[in-house]
């Protein structure tokens, strides 16, 4: 008995555990069998193989029941995931349907989820910017959260080497803001976008529109042949997987690279109940879950834990690991846990016309969406009476007009007949928030799950700051349209909650001080040395770029920090 | 090449649906198509159909019924609609065949092609303005719902995105600077 016993718990020890396969988790998967470790990926959904699992990845639009349209019961019982700009009739079953895993809305809070493997890296708009020490330099210049541990020359390494693998287009555009990467070639920008790209330059100082930098291959290498993935067909189909491989995913990439090393376990339907603290060695010793078919709690154990379950659900596992050396969650020492969660402001859009280049049109479609108006606002000095900045996409594009009047052979006449009406132009605002303590995540003290999870309860929201930024970014942005000729134009200001940017960040932040943060240079937390937070979960404070990117090259970083303190003995 | 005859071929028992008699108690008939939540009967379900026809005919090319057009505006007032919306659509209808009824002195199915033809050019026409910022009437509202549901079933049906405005899948290109002249239409 006794030998079945330690022969069960061999089989259930590994080198590394990972806690999630999506953008993050994949990523520590790869790097941690790249380098030689017997390496556990939990995942809590259902597997999602890259190809065989894509059920409306080459369906025509008459093909689904409703052409696109999600029905009306769904919509009813799902009002927050169906909120989200993504979730129609090709790509609902990669979502989290709201009663599938409720959660405590303190203030109201839009979770949007995908529980599968790949998670929602399968989902995402794959736009791909790298961070600088602007933003870097954040709060410790201006005044809140607190100082990054890390500085631009830490991750600079580590972007090229995710960028390299994961196969980025864009330009060189030689902008310090934005720092230039290893790319592939970029979209190009069109007529109208390029005319506003040229007067932006002429007009302001220190302000661009620049070709979108995103995850697609316009151009394979060889490592993205050897991943079998290949061309971008600019199908714009991304969220029903795509059959080429041609924009990056966990699902299409770092994923089946981590199986075929033959190191990687993946374990689907495994929802993390908390991670074993040892208070005799002082370090955590494995995973506690739940196998959501038999509803069975199993024990997994590792010298190394790397934490990656999405930035909102790492702090829920965080903060129900308790012990009596951390009866307030994992690691958390300082009392900060869950807290400063922050987000991005999206709640501001614009749009307008421009009575030109009516010779050019465009031609099939443009997987990067367009161009990318980098932060401009207080980045060299504080100039505005609200911290921090915005980002903005930009695009132009020119449609058939659509004509339905009429009946009979008029009107199939007026539909076939797609007269090209002037060019639209528009842009969203990706804003950066604060920070604050008031913006937490916390377990609710009754209500479980169907696995005895503790519900996530969620209060966040928007403040002051962002209200400024916003009208800021909508005069700012109607100027320039303005300046630029554009007419007709319609700034629109919504009151969407929170978390519909997809972007929330934080609760687990990096700090230098253990007193006032959880994580220390290497995203690992002060005070267990063996458990590791690479996903959103460990952003110290926001920025606007897109943050996929960052969670890549920080999770890189940080299995190699991981492995070398291993060789070392240190953990 | 297997869907389209299927469709046709629902689309051809509906077309002669209406011909059969009706063996129920009801006088209204029993409607051909199963639906989940709109309650119609065989009348109301061929005064949409005619309503489609007459909006999508068939010329040298398919109509409405022809390409099913009819069977999808069923499946999306029953799918894709809220139970409200489905009474205001089907308030609209009665309202709308009354109208047709004090103008001919018959219901729209029993209309001739041109009746019909008539009428809905007529519905098309915004209606003069007496002054009054009134709702729009029901029979309005239930055209309008009808004329949308054709025109998309119609532009995402596959016989308009294969044989009129082409829709690619697979585009494998983008053209960001693309001449107005060399564009096929």
């Amino acid at each position: 008995m006794a030998n079945l016993n330690i022969d069960s718990v061999k089989s259930r020890t590994f080198d590394a555990i990972v806690i999630g396969s999506g953008m993050s988790g994949g990523w520590a998967a790869k790097e941690l069998t790249g380098k030689g470790l017997k390496t556990l990926v939990l995942e809590r959904g259902r597997d999602v193989k890259h190809l065989k699992d894509y059920p409306t990845t080459n369906l025509y639009p008459w093909e689904f029941p409703h052409h696109g349209v999600i029905p009306t019961e769904v919509q009813e019982a799902n009002p927050i995931v169906n909120r989200c700009y993504a979730f129609g009739e090709d790509a609902a079953h990669f979502f989290v349907k709201d009663k599938e895993h409720p959660y405590v809305q303190e203030k109201p809070f839009d979770w949007i989820r995908g529980y599968q493997v790949g998670g929602k890296s399968l989902l995402w708009a794959r736009q791909t910017q790298r961070w600088s020490d602007f933003d870097f330099e954040g709060p410790a210049r201006d005044g809140f959260a607190v100082d990054w541990p890390i500085r631009y020359s830490d991750l600079a390494p580590w972007y090229s080497y995710v960028e390299k693998f994961a196969g980025i287009s864009g330009n060189r555009d030689g902008i310090a803001e934005l720092p230039d990467g290893e790319f592939l070639p970029a979209f190009p920008l069109n007529a109208v976008e390029d005319y506003f790209s040229k007067h932006v330059k002429k007009s302001y100082q220190n302000r661009h529109v620049i070709s979108a930098r995103c995850a697609h291959l316009s151009k394979p290498n060889p490592i993205h042949l050897e991943q079998g993935r290949g061309q971008c067909q600019e199908r714009n189909l991304c969220q029903r997987g795509c059959p080429f491989g041609g924009y990056f995913s966990a699902n299409s990439s770092t994923i089946p690279w981590a199986l075929k090393s033959g190191l990687c376990t993946l374990r689907p339907f495994s929802v993390v109940e908390s991670i074993i603290y040892d208070e005799k060695l002082g370090k955590a010793t494995g995973v506690r879950i739940i196998d959501t078919n038999t509803k069975q709690a199993i024990e997994y154990f590792a010298d190394v834990i790397f934490v990656n379950a999405a930035a909102l659900n790492t702090n829920l596992v965080l903060l129900n690991s308790t012990s009596n050396r951390f009866p307030n969650g994992l690691g958390n020492d300082s009392g900060v846990l869950g807290k400063y969660v922050a987000f991005h402001n999206y709640s501001a859009h614009i749009s307008a016309e421009y009575d030109g280049f009516k010779e050019w049109t465009t031609d099939g479609r443009n997987p990067a969406g367009g161009g990318y108006i980098p932060r401009f606002r207080n980045v060299y000095k504080q100039e505005t009476n609200f911290l921090r900045g915005y980002a903005a996409g930009f695009s132009a594009y020119r449609r058939g007009t659509d004509n339905s009047d009429g009946i009979g052979q008029t009107l199939k006449d007026n539909l076939a007949k797609k007269e090209l009406g002037n060019w639209g132009v528009g842009s969203h605002m990706m804003g950066e928030t604060i920070p604050k303590e008031s913006n937490y995540v916390t377990l609710d003290k009754s209500q479980k799950d169907q696995w005895g999870v503790p519900l996530l309860k969620i209060s966040v929201d928007y403040d002051d700051n962002d209200e400024k930024m916003k009208k800021d970014y909508i005069e700012q942005m109607t100027e320039m349209f303005t300046s630029a000729g554009f007419k007709n134009i319609r700034a629109e200001s919504d009151h969407r909650a929170p978390g519909l940017d997809i972007h929330e960040m934080g609760g687990v932040r990096m700090g230098n001080d253990p007193k006032t943060s959880m994580l220390d240079k290497w995203n690992r937390l002060h005070a267990c040395k063996n458990v590791y937070v690479t996903d959103g979960a460990s952003m110290t404070s926001t920025s606007c770029q897109n943050p996929s990117l960052t969670y890549m090259a920080m999770t890189a970083r940080s299995v190699d920090h991981a492995v070398s303190e291993m060789k070392k003995g240190n953990i | 090449m297997n869907r389209r005859i299927a469709i046709r071929n629902m689309a051809l028992v509906l077309a002669s649906a209406a011909v059969l008699p009706s063996c129920l108690n009801n006088d209204k008939g029993k409607p051909v198509v199963q639906l989940k939540h709109l309650k119609i009967n065989a009348d109301q379900e061929n005064l949409v159909s005619n309503v489609a026809e007459t909006i999508l005919p068939k010329t040298n090319t398919p109509g409405a019924k022809e390409l099913g057009i009819n069977l999808f505006i069923f499946k999306m007032l029953d799918d894709c609609n809220t139970k409200q919306q489905q009474e205001t659509f089907l308030a609209g209808l009665d309202e709308f065949d009354d109208a047709v009824k004090k103008q001919y002195g018959h219901s729209f199915n029993d209309c001739s092609q041109q009746e019909r033809t008539a009428f809905i050019s007529s519905m098309e026409k915004p209606k003069p303005e007496n002054g009054k910022k009134d709702e729009p009437a029901k029979s309005a509202v239930f055209y309008n719902m009808v004329k949308g549901l054709t025109v998309f079933g119609y532009t995402t049906s596959q016989y308009f995105m294969t044989k009129q405005v082409v829709y690619e899948l697979v585009p494998g290109r983008y053209n960001a600077w693309f001449p107005v002249k060399k564009q096929a239409v």
